[in-house]
């Protein structure tokens, strides 16, 4: 499905300092905090061929799910994400993010998109030669607040993510998990719609990669929607969440406690509750009894 | 705005020895633009000078009668005009030229015959050039006259001097202006470069060009302002030192105090440098547009 409009810009209620448009108002709840429909990405390589990273993706993301996603490397994870925040474009489909079409987007209003998500890596990207603080605080200087709301904000989002003090403290100086943690703070400090963590536990130990999911399960239990994408099987196991799997271009939705990487995905059909919901229809779903 | 400035702030003192690299070589043009002013400044003020100066020498013919010289001296002391009337004789004259030169060996061998007699007459500034023209005129006429000077082909010569110091003085200006926007732009490229990472996270958090930009552009503006006020310094400091040593010489010849730029020309110069900076700053970020 190809949305007709030209590139438009992003509208005004996704402007900076709204961070979280849905909140509040039943009709707002409603709304899918994201919704992929019949996107389309292919990359050409330097052979000429075509490598299709995802093939007609129908998805929606609710308001205040924490949902992963997973497939084995190369499967498409990161791209999903960016085509989010907008580093990568469609070649074909919508992505309407609080309702809006921003695969339309023009390069202008791709900053205020940014501004409602918050988006931690798997590699930090936090600067070095700044403090926790400046690290954490510059999400809220590029909204314009003022100094002593923002000094106010970075230190309740050092505190939540276990960094209480340390804020005068140079990012280059912190371990990979408080780093990480740094990186957390930045971006929900902000209040953002949605988070995307892209395999943000991918260069730390198991038993720190535990400890961040569950800085991520904190945020999201005070109203955050997460999408968590990651190859690591055992924080899938941690808690029972909504698992997008990713393979060969397509997701499948599936619950938790499957053998999610297994060649067919079987749903048990006599169990509405178990069952997932029925986004998609992906030819590899068996039914079972 | 003001985190721009601590933005701006922190980025300078970071790169602190790629700034100060940046602000010796804008320095160094800046010092030759500034003595290329100084100059112009100085030539017109003598321009000035000269002009007002009413001026004439009038050289007698070899062997005029006394009486004559005499009665010539006498009228143009009753002239209202004329302010001070001098008769030279030509011993007289080589003794000022022999004095002027410094006692130089090679003026004393010249004979007294070579100098001829004169009267030197200094008009009133506030007479048009027409009625000094209308007094040459006459005198030229007299018998005992062999020809008046009124140095109007020195200052016209001073004059054409002048302008072709002052069109040079644009022409080094423009290559100046060229070069400050060359090595900023280029600064600014490399210190944005070297920051990569901080554009990066900016980028991703929903920075704007305008937010990502402000603060290079303001350490640019900087960095020009600071260039131009070290050559200032500097020419500041050449010109005493050269002026201490050469002073007494430089007013005997040129019957002026060379001065130092006006306090408004140096301003002009700083806030010159902090424009061209910024100018340099902007254009050398131009190309930043990748989100």
């Amino acid at each position: 499905m190809v949305g007709s409009s030209a590139r438009a810009p992003l509208q005004p209620f996704l402007r900076a300092g709204s961070r979280d448009p849905l909140r509040g108002g039943d009709a707002a709840n409603k709304k899918p905090v994201l919704v992929f429909d019949g996107v389309q990405k292919v990359y050409r390589q330097s052979s000429g061929a075509d490598m299709h990273v995802l093939r007609g993706v129908d998805l929606e993301i609710e308001r205040n799910e924490f949902v992963f996603v997973t497939g084995p490397s190369g499967a498409g994870k990161s791209t999903l994400l960016k085509l989010v925040y907008r580093s990568e474009t469609v070649d074909d489909g919508r992505i309407l993010f609080c309702g809006r079409d921003i695969a339309r987007l023009t390069d202008d209003s791709i900053p205020f998109l940014r501004r409602n998500l918050g988006i931690v890596f798997q590699d930090f990207k936090v600067v070095p030669t700044w403090t926790v603080a400046q690290n954490v605080a510059i999400t809220l200087e590029v909204i314009g607040l003022s100094t002593r709301l923002i000094r106010q904000r970075v230190a309740v989002a050092i505190e939540r993510v276990g960094l209480a003090g340390r804020g005068g403290d140079r990012a280059g100086v912190l371990s990979g998990g408080e780093q990480q943690r740094v990186a957390i703070a930045r971006a929900i400090v902000g209040e953002p719609a949605l988070v995307l963590a892209d395999e943000p536990t991918g260069n730390l130990d198991p038993a720190l990669a535990i400890d961040i999911l569950g800085l991520f399960e904190e945020i999201h239990a005070q109203g955050t929607t997460v999408m968590f994408a990651t190859h690591d099987r055992t924080l899938l196991d941690v808690r029972p969440r909504r698992i997008l799997v990713l393979d060969e271009g397509r997701v499948t939705d599936v619950a938790t406690g499957l053998d999610h990487f297994s060649d067919d995905i079987a749903i048990d059909a006599e169990d509405e509750t178990s069952a997932p919901r029925a986004i998609v229809a992906p030819t590899r779903l068996r039914r079972v009894g | 705005m003001s985190g721009s400035i601590e933005r701006a702030k922190r980025g300078l003192v970071a790169e602190w020895r790629l700034h100060a690299l940046s602000v010796v070589s804008l320095a160094v043009a800046f010092v030759c633009l500034g003595a290329a002013l100084l100059v112009v400044f100085n030539l017109h003020a003598l321009k000035d000078r000269w002009g007002r100066t009413g001026r004439a020498s009038v050289y007698l013919k070899d062997g005029a009668p006394p009486a004559q010289v005499e009665a010539i001296v006498s009228a143009l002391k009753n002239i209202p005009e004329v302010k001070e009337v001098r008769y030279l004789s030509p011993a007289d004259a080589r003794a000022v030229v022999f004095g002027q030169s410094g006692g130089d060996p090679t003026l004393k061998a010249v004979p007294q015959e070579a100098f001829p007699a004169s009267i030197e007459i200094d008009v009133a500034p506030e007479v048009p050039e027409s009625e000094v023209q209308s007094i040459v005129g006459k005198l030229s006429a007299l018998p005992a006259v062999e020809g008046v000077e009124t140095y109007g082909t020195w200052t016209a010569r001073l004059a054409s001097v002048l302008q072709g110091g002052t069109m040079a003085a644009a022409a080094l200006a423009a290559i100046v202006f060229g070069a400050v926007l060359a090595v900023v732009g280029s600064t600014m490229r490399l210190a944005l470069t070297r920051r990569r990472a901080e554009v990066e996270v900016m980028r991703l958090v929903g920075a704007s060009n305008a937010f990502v930009k402000t603060p290079y552009v303001l350490e640019s503006t900087i960095q020009g302002a600071i260039g131009a006020t070290a050559a200032v310094a500097v020419l500041a400091l050449l010109f005493f030192l050269v002026k201490s040593r050469l002073d007494a010489d430089l007013t005997g010849l040129f019957g002026l105090d060379p001065m130092f730029l006006p306090p408004l020309a140096v301003l002009g110069l700083v806030a010159t440098g902090g424009l061209l900076g910024a100018m340099g700053g902007a254009l050398g970020l131009r190309r930043l547009t990748a989100v």
